[in-house]
């Protein structure tokens, strides 16, 4: 299950899943911008049947964050 | 198709989602999306970028969170009277735009009214307060009904229903509206933008006109053939009252000028039966405009409608439950519009009343009445089939041709035929309706329609002329007939007489003009079979020769 973020992730910034890994972030990937980072919200939400928290959201500075809270979400 | 996206609020991705919906339909696109919270500035200033783009159609989205501010939160720390004034100040700002934008565009400007909140700071107390919190958006919003009433180019998007339809739970995500400043959640921009294709449809032309229908688990339960006319499911067991349900929401689009017709694989006369003589059919045999009950392909009988109404194909829509028919006509027709159905008829309403595509931004006495108009052609028809000869038919059709001068209220109908008559159309000259309004101010110009009816009905307002006066001269600008009222001898009755009236002030000849087209072959032959001489570009009538009046028609002046 966990494993299917980088794919979400290389769809909604429209980049290959071969290039995503857990530092991918909007350092390194030029479309992640902040309006995007929602989209991904909403695409992870959706996928995950879960729902973040405003600080998770703005916590997330990495792939690997995004995968640590989903972890809390009892996503494994 | 220019689109500009005006908003208080973030609303990437409205643009995107409207580009999409328009390469679907074939239709170019272009857009300027202001800056964040720039609706103001860019309406205001006649030298802004916007301006400069020209768009087509502008959506102007402001929230009412923006809109009101801090007293968005706090209404009640000011009086009644403070509440009123200061939404009598939002108006005058909401106008000041308005008049902005007609002033700079030529084009239609589509406001969003504003969501009133489930939630008051006054609890269930709320409607007791003078100009309380709810009523002070509702004011808001019934102003700017008023606006759209008095202003052609206005439009108001219903943005309080559309957080109804979908929940303003559902709309209004808190953690988008904090990290992004979000007020549609990103999820239900799809939807936002099928709205808004609304009022791009028509503008573009990609708006439909005809509903064409099967019979069996369509507008009834069951199959006619085989269960017969007791058996069938329409009216008291739960199926049988949603194909009344589905039957009435028919018939109220019918009501508003949208075309029905049907297209069945059937006995015709066990399913005439059931159209004419069922308790319960809420549709009857005059709602159709063109009945094709028979065993032929489908697709055939579909074309053969398009033929006999005289429409595109890409305006209509088709409903039937079969798959199998569905796919044939998608495969076959793929500019028809072919509703997926679903097997339960309880949702068949819903996905009918879901359809944005019988949206127009105008709409005339006659376009209401069209309905009713087809539905008599085809009875024109069948009687015409009765009668072998063609003076015959006409003679005993009893035609009648109401000739009127223009009034305001005739002057849309009268522009909307300048700007999509095609066939019988001398010239072919498109008039809007500001232009048509000088021509009628102007005494050197007289603008004029027919209207005709028969034994079958009203056809309304299908001729329209518009004649430049000189000294010893009139000069036929336009001359144009409906399709609808072609091949009945009134084109020479509507001439004639405004021969006879230039004769009666004292003009010598009439010259006209034959502007040929891809379209307006039938007008070709018109003037020199009238009698007209050909003299260099023009056609001319010289008014000492004999008027005559066609005999199988009576012409009244009103």
């Amino acid at each position: 299950m966990i494993n299917d973020v980088n794919a979400i992730v290389a769809k909604v910034f429209s980049i290959p899943e071969s290039e995503v890994n857990d530092q991918s972030s909007p350092e390194n990937i030029e479309s992640w911008d902040s309006f995007n980072g929602l989209v991904l919200v909403d695409e992870l939400e959706t996928h995950f049947k879960v729902k973040f928290t405003i600080s998770e959201i703005t916590d997330v500075k990495n792939v690997a964050d995004i995968k640590r809270h989903l972890k809390n979400h009892n996503v494994s | 198709m220019k689109i500009a996206i005006l908003s208080s609020f973030t609303l990437n991705g409205l643009s995107e989602i409207l580009h999409v919906k328009c390469s679907e339909l074939g239709i170019g696109y272009r857009s300027f999306v202001a800056g964040y919270n720039q609706y103001a500035q860019e309406l205001i200033n006649s030298k802004s970028e916007y301006y400069k783009f020209s768009p087509d159609v502008t959506f102007l989205i402001i929230d009412i969170r923006n809109l009101l501010g801090e007293n968005f939160f706090f209404p009640y720390n000011i009086s009644d009277n403070e509440r009123k004034s200061l939404i009598s100040e939002k108006i005058n700002h909401l106008e000041n735009m308005i008049m902005n934008f007609e002033k700079n565009l030529n084009s239609k400007l589509i406001i969003a009214n504003f969501n009133i909140p489930s939630y008051s700071p006054n609890g269930v107390l709320e409607t007791k307060f003078d100009f309380g919190f709810h009523e002070m958006i509702e004011e808001l919003n019934k102003s700017l009904r008023d606006i759209s009433k008095n202003h052609n180019s206005v439009y108001v998007y219903n943005f309080n229903q559309f957080i109804s339809k979908y929940g303003e739970k559902n709309i209004f995500d808190y953690r988008q509206f904090h990290v992004g400043d979000i007020q549609i959640a990103l999820n239900f921009l799809p939807q936002f933008g099928y709205d808004l294709m609304s009022y791009i449809k028509p503008i573009t032309g990609t708006n439909r006109k005809c509903i064409v229908l099967d019979l069996d688990n369509t507008l009834w339960g069951g199959i006619i053939g085989e269960d017969g006319f007791d058996g069938i499911e329409l009216g008291h067991s739960p199926n049988g009252k949603a194909f009344v349900d589905f039957q009435k929401e028919l018939l109220s689009l019918w009501n508003q000028g949208i075309i029905l017709a049907i297209n069945s694989k059937n006995n015709f006369d066990d399913a005439m039966n059931v159209i004419k003589e069922h308790p319960n059919m809420i549709l009857r045999e005059k709602n159709f405009a063109s009945i094709k009950i028979n065993w032929n392909d489908k697709a055939e009988n579909l074309k053969q409608i398009a033929n006999e109404i005289n429409i595109g194909l890409n305006s209509i829509v088709f409903f039937d439950d079969d798959k199998l028919n569905q796919e044939r006509i998608k495969h076959e027709f793929p500019e028809v519009l072919t509703v997926e159905l679903s097997s339960d008829p309880s949702y068949f309403s819903a996905i009918l009343k879901d359809l944005n595509d019988f949206n127009v931004l105008q709409r005339t006495e006659d376009d209401v009445k069209r309905g009713e108009m087809y539905a008599q052609q085809r009875e024109r028809k069948e009687f015409q089939k009765s009668i072998s000869n063609l003076d015959d038919f006409l003679e005993q059709l009893d035609i009648q041709v109401k000739m009127k001068k223009t009034s305001e209220f005739l002057i849309p109908r009268i522009s909307q035929l300048t700007l999509k008559t095609n066939q019988f159309n001398l010239t072919t000259k498109r008039y809007q309706e500001e232009e048509i309004r000088n021509f009628a101010n102007n005494d050197k110009f007289i603008v004029g329609c027919a209207q005709v009816l028969d034994k079958f009905g009203d056809n309304g307002i299908t001729g329209v002329y518009i004649i430049n006066k000189e000294d010893k001269v009139w000069n036929i600008d336009t001359f144009l007939l409906s399709c609808r009222i072609m091949g009945r001898g009134v084109e020479n009755g509507i001439l004639s007489q405004i021969l006879i009236d230039a004769k009666n002030n004292g003009i010598e000849e009439i010259r006209a003009n034959f502007i040929p087209t891809k379209k307006n072959k039938p007008a070709e032959n018109f003037l020199s079979d009238f009698g007209f001489e050909k003299h260099d570009d023009y056609w001319i009538y010289k008014l000492n020769n004999e008027i005559k009046l066609p005999k199988h028609l009576k012409v009244e002046i009103e």
